[in-house]
């Protein structure tokens, strides 16, 4: 019973701060796109412009927690198999948060442009059974500074 | 070339749906498939469970040997659950062992390898032998039954399935969630179990005594002892009393005997043997599974 009681607290505490904390995070996205609007980041390869310019490499990283109540939804999908909801918005969000900081930095040094933008995605607590997953989202690309 | 990151709607990459809703879905979904599982299991546990060798069950049981609050009052109690164990035919190879506890409880309860515990707070309260030869013919009567074996064993594979789903889950809570509400379904006897043992019980105070009477003295005891907080019939494993009374009322109009029927007094001494100790014994209800 004491068991029962300790895990419904637990998952009301991670729906509760989990659902305070993706909004406030998503609010937060949101107005930063906006303001970083200026400095595309695309995925093209080859520079793009015809004058002579400078390039810097810029990358933005970010570690995101899943809480309590997304793992427990996410493992009864591991038993019925479809999307994975509770992960899709947790992934969205880092992959975002990281293109933003990383035109955070491309900001500071003036860049007009980022171009061979890549992503990669890693668990942080991949393997240890029991544990809390994180995941991270490193985004790199080159700068071009005129 | 002109590069830009236009503003793309929310919602593509994620779902809007209020993940509470997927929530109830799921663990619903689960509970309705745990249940069915289980009833199925528990099926399957009764139907073989008349297989297991009792001397298999006395060997599970062995390292529980316990001892006597008072040694008088179990010899009393074995030989009468020995006459009674005659009266109903119990295969040669069950055997009956009678514990008697020190201890308040108005409760009395058959567990694996033939263990029969009794404590003093029924004792007391039971007026003649009629209705003490009712509680341990009610209990051999599991015995015989083999209800103690088939629950461990519903309880025991229950919580092993259950253990293989929240394994699923991988999730240390879940874990011991589910495995105790499993655990939990197991101590307790099924409701046909328990009108079977009544009546079997009933059956063997006839051979034994040529009479039932004094036995619904028993469930005047219980009756008394939670008239004022029964629950309904429904939610508790045991036949509502009322009903019990009622059967043994019936099954004695079946029988045909001696106008003039003459209860069975309890042994003189039989008040001497409770014995109150200051101390309490480490009751066999503790420490048998």
């Amino acid at each position: 019973m004491q068991d029962l009681i300790t895990f419904l607290v637990l998952l009301t505490f991670g729906y509760g701060f989990g659902r305070v904390i993706e909004a406030r995070h998503y609010k937060s996205i949101i107005s930063r796109e906006n303001k970083f609007r200026g400095i595309p980041a695309v995925a093209i390869k080859v520079p793009p412009l015809g004058r002579p310019f400078t390039v810097a490499l810029v990358q933005g990283n970010v570690v995101i927690s899943v809480d309590y109540f997304k793992r427990f939804l996410a493992g009864l999908r591991n038993l019925f198999g479809g999307r994975v909801t509770s992960y899709e918005s947790l992934l969205d969000r880092a992959r975002r948060e990281a293109i933003l900081r990383m035109k955070e930095q491309a900001a500071s040094q003036g860049a007009k442009l980022i171009f061979n933008v890549k992503l990669t995605t890693s668990s942080i607590s991949q393997g240890r059974r029991g544990q809390i997953g994180s995941v991270e989202v490193l985004a790199y690309g080159t700068a071009i500074i005129e | 070339m002109q590069y830009s990151n236009p503003h793309i709607p929310e919602g593509i990459n994620t779902s809007q749906q209020n993940p509470l809703r997927e929530f109830a879905i799921l663990t619903g979904g689960l509970l309705v498939i745990v249940v069915v599982v289980a009833l199925g299991l528990s099926l399957l546990v009764d139907h073989f469970a008349n297989r297991i060798p009792f001397s298999a069950e006395k060997a599970l049981t062995r390292r529980f040997e316990t001892t006597t609050a008072s040694q008088e009052m179990e010899t009393y109690l074995n030989t009468l659950a020995q006459q009674l164990a005659q009266a109903q035919d119990l295969p040669p190879e069950f055997s009956i062992k009678v514990h008697y506890v020190d201890a308040d409880t108005i409760n009395a309860f058959a567990t694996l390898g033939g263990n029969i515990v009794m404590f003093r707070g029924i004792l007391e309260r039971l007026p003649n032998e009629n209705s003490l030869a009712m509680v341990l013919a009610h209990e051999i009567a599991h015995i015989k039954h083999r209800d103690p074996i088939r629950g461990a064993g519903r309880g025991v594979v229950i919580a092993l399935a259950l253990t293989t789903v929240s394994a699923t889950l991988s999730n240390a809570v879940t874990d011991q969630v589910l495995a105790s509400g499993g655990l939990l379904t197991a101590l307790q006897f099924s409701r046909e179990q328990e009108s079977e043992a009544d009546a079997t019980a009933l059956e063997s105070l006839t051979r034994h005594y040529g009479h039932v009477d004094g036995a619904d003295a028993l469930f005047e005891v219980l009756e008394k002892e939670s008239s004022s907080m029964a629950p309904p019939e429904f939610f508790n494993s045991h036949p509502g009393t009322e009903t019990r009374i009622e059967r043994i009322h019936q099954f004695a109009t079946t029988l045909t005997g001696p106008e003039k029927i003459e209860l069975t007094p309890l042994p003189p001494r039989f008040s001497d043997w409770f014995k109150r100790k200051e101390k309490k014994p480490a009751g066999a209800s503790q420490r048998l599974p």
